[in-house]
Formats: C-alpha cells, sequence, structure tokens
C-alpha cells in the first residue's frame, strides 16, 4: 500500500539523519545551563532540561531529532529546577542577537510580504508592528534573507564585534563567539567573567551604548559646542569620524539637502571649516554659529550610520534561551552555525550553513524568489513542481514554500 | 601606601578599619561597646542623628577608636530600628561623607582607596584615570545624570576614563551599596536589653521626621509670602537672622517650609549664612537635597506642629494656630484670610 510521506515526518526523518552523526561542542560550562526543545510544529516547547554529560545530549538529539533546540544564556546551580526562581541564577554569558527582522532594507520591498490575520490587511516589505486598517499586532509574514539582507547583516556583526565589543569594551576575539542564528541574522555571545554576573540594568548600559542611545552631544544652554577631535575614544570619536566622512563624501548642496540647511550660500565655507578643523585637530575645539548647527546636525545623522541595531530585549534578559550552536533551525532546515570572527566576512548562510549537500529532490515550490543556493542560482518558481537541491529542497519545506512530492511505498 | 588611623576613621570601607574594628571588639566585648554609657553607643547615636538632620555624618577626631566602632555600631542598631528610610537615608550620608572627604585626597591615595576597599581595576594613563567598565557600570548605575550614562564617556579596550571627583564619586556610591547591602541581608543581630530603650527613642525622633517626606505631592503652594508666615517659622527666620547656632531639627524645618512654598535652594541659601558653622557647599547640598534635586529626589515637608513642639520650636503661636495641625495648612489658611480681607476691603472702596 502507497502512503503520501508528509512534510513533518520527511523534515523529521531527514533532522534525524543530521543528529545521528551529530559533533556539536558544549558550551562553557555546559552543565549548568538550561535546555530547552520543541519537537514538532505544533507540540509545546520541552524545558528545564539538564545534561552532566554531554553525550547524553547527543543521544536525546539522535532519538527526538527536534525542530529547534536552545540552552540559556544563564548559568545556575539548578539548571533542570522547573521553578525560575529554584534555579538559583549564578551568571550569564553577554549575547547580542542582530535580525534583519528588525532592520529595514529597501530589498524587503521586493521579497518580504505580511498579511494581517485579523482583517486581511496586507503588504509587502517589511512587516509592521501593528496593522495600519485594524491595528491588530496579529500579523504572518513570509519573509526571504537574500544576498543584500545577509551583507547588511554581516556589516551590522563586523560593525558590534570589531568597533563595539573589541575595540571599546576590550573584549579578546576569543570570548566572542559569532552564531549564524539559522534564519536571518546572527547571535553575538560574549563568555568572560567580567561580564558573567552584570544585571540587567548594567546590561541595558551597554544596549545604550551600543545603540546610541542617550547620548548628550552638548550641554544645554550653552553656545559654544566643543567639538572632539578625529581620534577622541568612545563615541566622541565615532562621532567625529562619522561627521567627517558625511562632510567630505558629498558635494556642499548635496549636504545642505541632507541636513535640512536653507542657507544654501554658506554652506560650502562652513563644510571646509569643520573639515579642516577636524583634519588639524589633536584636542576638543570649538565651533560656534551656524556651524555649530550643521555640526549637530551631521552628528545626528552620524549616530545613526555608526550605532549597531542589536535587539535590546536579548541582550538585557538575563535568562534568555538561545539557539544551540550547531543545531538544525526548523523554519529554515539550516545549520546554526558557529564561527569566528575572521570567517563573518566570507560567509554564506546558503552554502555554510546547508546541512543536507548531497542529491536533488523534487518538491512542488509554492513561491519563492530567484536565490543562490551553494553557489547555483535557483528560481523565481511559483506553483510548479522542480527538482532541487535537497538542502534548498528542505529549506523550502521547513519554511512552508513548498510540499514533498514523493509516495512512499 | 600605608594608611593612617585617621584614614581608617573617614573611610570605614578600608581594610584597615574592618582590622581595628575586629581587634577593639576583641578587647572590648560587645557588651562594653553596648553599656549605656558607652562612649561608642552615643558617638553610634549621634551619627545617626547626622544622618536624619544633615544628611552626612560628620568625623569625630577626638578618640579615632570611638569613630572607628561607631559605624558598625550604628549598622546595628539602625537594623533594630528596622526602618528602610533611615536604610537609604543613613547610606546616603555616609556616602557624602567620603565624597567630601575623599575630593581633597591625592590622586594615588584615591586609587589606593579604591582597591583596598572594592578590589577595583584601576590604570593610570597619564593624567588619566581608567576604571574597569562593569566596575564602573556597578557604582554609576543609580545615579541618573546624563554625565554619568556609559555611552557618554570615554571607552576604551574596556576601560572607562575618569576625573579623580568621578573616582571619589564612584568610590562614595559603591560604599553606599554595600551599607545598603549590609543592612538588608537578614541575620541575626544582638541587642542587649538595656539598650532597647535607647532604640525606641531613637525610633520614635525618626518617625516623627521621615514619614513626613510620601505627602509632598498633595501640597502645592504657590505664592510665597511671608506675612502669612506662621509663628514658628518667623520666630525660626529671626534667629537665623540674629546667628544663633540652630539644632538639625530647626534648620530641617525652616529650609523644608521654604522649599515648600515654593523656594528653591539658590534663593534662600542666604537665610542660613549667618549660622556660626556655616559652610556654602554643605549647605547647598543639603537644601538641594530636601528640595528633592539630589540623593533620593524626595521633596522633604516641614514636621507637623506636634514633632515641633516635642522639639521645642513651637512658640505657641496664634489664634489660628489652634486651628491647625501642620505648619504649611497654617500658610494656606492665612493666604485665603488675607486674600479674603483684600476682596472686602476693595468691595467697601
Amino acid at each position: 500500500m502507497k502512503k503520501e510521506l508528509s512534510n513533518e515526518d520527511y523534515v523529521k526523518r531527514m533532522f534525524k539523519s543530521y543528529y545521528l552523526k551529530w559533533r556539536g561542542e558544549p558550551p562553557k560550562e555546559y552543565d549548568r545551563r538550561e535546555y530547552a526543545f520543541m519537537l514538532s510544529k505544533k507540540g509545546d516547547m520541552i524545558r528545564h532540561k539538564s545534561f552532566e554529560d554531554w553525550d547524553e545530549m547527543k543521544e536525546f538529539l539522535a532519538k527526538n531529532a527536534p525542530l529547534h533546540a536552545f540552552y540559556s544564556s544563564a548559568y545556575y546551580l539548578q539548571p533542570s529546577a522547573p521553578d525560575m526562581d529554584a534555579k538559583e541564577w549564578i551568571g550569564a554569558d553577554l549575547i547580542f542577537d542582530i535580525d534583519v527582522d528588525h532592520i529595514y532594507t529597501p530589498c524587503k520591498e521586493n521579497h518580504d510580504k505580511w498579511l494581517c490575520l485579523e482583517c486581511g490587511f496586507n503588504g509587502k516589505g517589511m512587516a509592521p508592528e501593528a496593522c495600519p486598517s485594524c491595528s491588530s499586532k496579529r500579523i504572518e509574514s513570509k519573509t526571504w534573507f537574500c544576498e543584500k539582507c545577509i551583507d547588511i547583516a554581516k556589516e551590522e556583526a563586523i560593525k558590534l564585534v570589531e568597533d563595539f565589543l573589541i575595540n571599546d569594551f576590550g573584549f579578546s576575539p576569543t570570548e566572542i563567539e559569532i552564531v549564524f542564528s539559522g534564519r536571518r541574522g546572527f547571535h553575538i555571545h560574549v563568555e568572560n567573567d567580567v561580564v558573567k554576573e552584570l544585571d540587567q540594568r548594567a546590561r541595558r548600559e551597554i544596549v545604550d551604548y551600543i545603540k546610541g542611545i542617550g547620548l548628550t552631544l552638548q550641554e544645554k544652554k550653552k553656545r559654544k559646542l566643543l567639538v572632539p577631535p578625529l581620534n577622541a575614544y568612545g563615541w566622541s570619536g565615532r562621532i567625529a569620524k562619522g561627521v567627517y566622512e558625511i562632510l567630505n563624501f558629498h558635494e556642499p548642496q548635496k549636504i545642505a539637502e541632507i541636513l535640512d540647511f536653507k542657507k544654501t550660500s554658506k554652506i560650502e565655507n562652513i563644510v571646509r571649516q569643520i573639515l579642516s578643523g577636524l583634519e588639524e585637530a589633536k584636542d576638543y575645539w570649538v565651533l560656534e554659529g551656524e556651524a555649530r548647527r550643521i555640526w549637530l546636525k551631521a552628528a545626528e545623522k552620524a549616530i545613526v550610520n555608526k550605532r549597531c541595531e542589536i535587539d535590546e530585549r536579548v541582550t538585557t534578559d538575563i535568562k534568555r534561551l538561545i539557539r544551540l550552536p550547531e543545531t538544525l533551525h526548523g523554519g529554515t532546515g539550516l545549520i546554526v552555525l558557529k564561527m569566528r570572527t575572521k570567517d563573518l566576512e566570507e560567509f554564506d548562510p546558503y552554502k555554510h550553513a546547508v546541512a543536507f549537500k548531497k542529491g536533488e529532490i523534487k518538491v512542488k515550490i509554492i513561491e519563492m524568489p530567484k536565490i543562490t543556493f551553494l553557489d547555483e542560482e535557483w528560481g523565481p518558481y511559483k506553483d510548479e513542481v522542480v527538482e532541487v537541491p535537497l538542502g534548498l529542497a528542505m529549506y523550502l519545506i521547513c519554511s512552508d514554500n513548498a510540499v514533498i512530492n514523493i509516495e512512499e511505498g | 601606601m600605608i594608611l593612617s588611623k585617621l584614614d581608617a576613621a573617614i573611610y570605614p570601607f578600608t581594610s584597615l578599619a574592618a582590622k581595628i574594628v575586629e581587634e577593639l571588639e576583641a578587647n572590648l566585648g560587645i557588651d562594653s561597646i553596648l553599656s549605656s554609657d558607652s562612649e561608642i553607643l552615643h558617638r553610634s547615636i549621634e551619627r545617626i542623628r547626622e544622618a536624619i538632620y544633615s544628611r552626612i555624618t560628620s568625623v569625630y577626631k577626638k578618640d579615632l577608636d570611638v569613630e572607628i566602632l561607631s559605624h558598625p555600631v550604628a549598622l546595628l542598631l539602625i537594623k533594630a530600628i528596622n526602618n528602610t528610610k533611615l536604610f537609604n537615608l543613613y547610606a546616603e550620608a555616609e556616602k557624602n561623607r567620603v565624597f567630601f572627604n575623599m575630593v581633597n585626597e591625592e590622586v594615588d591615595k584615591i586609587l589606593f582607596l579604591a582597591i583596598d576597599g572594592f578590589k577595583w581595576h584601576l590604570k593610570k594613563d597619564g593624567d588619566n584615570i581608567l576604571l574597569r567598565f562593569d566596575e564602573y557600570l556597578r557604582a554609576s548605575i543609580s545615579i541618573l545624570d546624563p554625565y554619568w550614562k556609559l555611552v557618554n564617556r570615554k571607552l576604551r579596550g574596556g576601560y572607562v576614563e575618569v576625573t579623580k571627583r568621578d573616582l571619589c564619586r564612584l568610590i562614595a556610591e559603591a560604599y553606599r551599596e554595600r551599607i545598603i547591602e549590609k543592612v538588608n541581608k537578614r541575620d541575626e543581630i544582638y541587642v542587649p536589653d538595656r539598650i532597647k530603650p535607647i532604640i525606641e527613642e531613637l525610633n520614635k525622633e525618626i518617625e516623627a521626621v521621615l514619614p513626613k517626606v510620601e505627602v509632598t505631592a498633595s501640597i502645592s503652594i504657590s505664592e510665597y509670602n511671608p506675612s502669612a508666615f506662621p509663628p514658628c517659622i518667623l520666630k525660626l527666620l529671626e534667629e537665623a537672622n540674629e546667628g544663633k547656632n540652630l539644632p538639625h531639627m530647626a534648620r530641617f524645618t525652616l529650609a523644608t517650609f521654604l522649599i515648600s512654598v515654593g523656594k528653591r535652594p539658590e534663593e534662600i541659601i542666604d537665610i542660613f549664612r549667618k549660622l556660626p558653622d556655616f559652610d556654602e557647599n554643605k549647605t547647598m547640598y543639603h537644601l538641594r537635597h530636601v528640595a528633592g534635586e539630589i540623593g533620593s529626589r524626595i521633596r522633604y515637608i516641614p514636621p507637623s506642629c506636634a514633632t515641633l513642639r516635642t522639639f521645642n520650636l513651637c512658640p505657641s503661636g496664634d489664634e489660628l494656630c489652634l486651628k491647625v495641625k501642620h505648619p504649611l495648612t497654617y500658610y494656606s489658611h492665612k493666604l485665603r484670610l488675607m486674600r479674603k480681607m483684600r476682596h472686602e476691603k476693595r468691595a467697601k472702596q
């Protein structure tokens, strides 16, 4: 008798084959962590698991082949206690989440769609927080992670790691772990004793630092403005460099337009004054009048360019569950891949994070835009049966964009 | 660097202070320290009173052993009294003690105090002092001023640049936190029966002064008219003008009254100028504190008539006094009466 193989059964079978050969490294102090799993799409999350021995983890994964696997950024005395207070928190890694879902990218107009589940209103591009028609927050979106999105996420991750975590916060590259989230971004983990015991308020300050929140550009009621030199430490120097880049990159008329400055006849002189001031200054120097106004406007833009788009909820949560590196993401079938800082620049999720690299399979594709997968271009497809690489088929099936098209005898 | 006994007396968080406390406790025994005629006990009570009324504790230099022991004994009394507002007030006053003394010290000594007392990671880079960022965050997190926000600081290689004055403030804040941690710790405390009356009495005094801090929001008087002031306030103003040495409670009453009727600290500091122990910086600090501009951000209001009577600050007033229970109520009633009289006068004309 022939039986149709469901998407879910197929995914489970493939995940199992992956986990039978799984060799993921344990996180630091793995026996102090809480683990959580989702075994099926509609099932509940299994929480409060702990593993004394990493081999038990390997057995668990091989036996259950979970769709999603998480571990706690926190270290606990009793990681398996069902009550959060009874777990006895000891500390937590510092984690950052860079997710293209929360960053505006122009390419989303081409490949993202959203639908309000309440009233049916829909649109293209980045999903709004609430439906513009009925203000419901029940919004479903269909998103893709295109090359442009990947580049933007990588740029943010590099900025975070190099400019902020290494330069300003002084972490060593060996304490920083970059992990592809498995979908549209990166998780950055800092495992270091200095940060381990920081509370939520302290972590909030770190977030504000990285996002440039609460910066005071000038003292209130002061007419003269103290301008930092290019090599100043912290945000002062960052703003000076940002302003320099803006003023040096564009033509004066364009600058007047960007900064919404009406006196276009004056702009050229002011730009020259600020640029030469920045080039010569070794210490703080003074700006007044119109030049001061231009500086302040340019500084606002510079902050936007230089800050890093991290999700503050993730970093300030000291009991967060985060994806376990080297496991599979059930929404994409891709590996939650751990990498070194130097590998980030070359990273291509549709090549390096593909778990099933060999073989092709026929699937019925509902819809997909053109993407590059394992160095080859595929699509766009709509409502057609196509033979594609196994990894791409898994990606499409896991993200509900295709159905399996084989029968089992 | 070698710290002196005076340093240990001024800075209770030093390892030297801890060592001296330990030795003295072993030599004297807790019973003699807590005997009702003990000088240490008296100084401890005084230290708590200073915290309540002056927002800063002084350094008693005549007997350094007494001064050093008075801090742990004061903490013991505070734990026995068990009043959250008092915890915070004492911690705040001790913080101020440390800060105002430390700003006059040499940089190297301040660095030494931070490393000795809090094990901080500090570096010197030319004239700059660098403090490890996690330690900076813990010490600065309760300060609301944007100046202290990490984003506005020079951060490099995990270290935050701070000035000498900043470092003093951070040490003082860390010391305040440490006191609050200590009094919040739920451990058994030993209080001999014979000092229970003293605690009782202190508690009454605190109850009389401290609960007033929460009702401020309900009172708002915008008009300023000294001819409507109650007799007690007028008398205090007169005495201040004569340069009399007013007690803590009198100064507190005067300052809170004037602030409650809409005066700002800088407008009333001159009133205190003639007092024998006037210190511009300290007075300004206290005024801004009771005005809620700094510190706990609570605007205090003056004590009630009953409290003023207890402290002999009520000059047995006029007829209106008989109808009110609080000097601010007197003031608002009197204002209304005066307005009414003006209207009537105008009507007659």
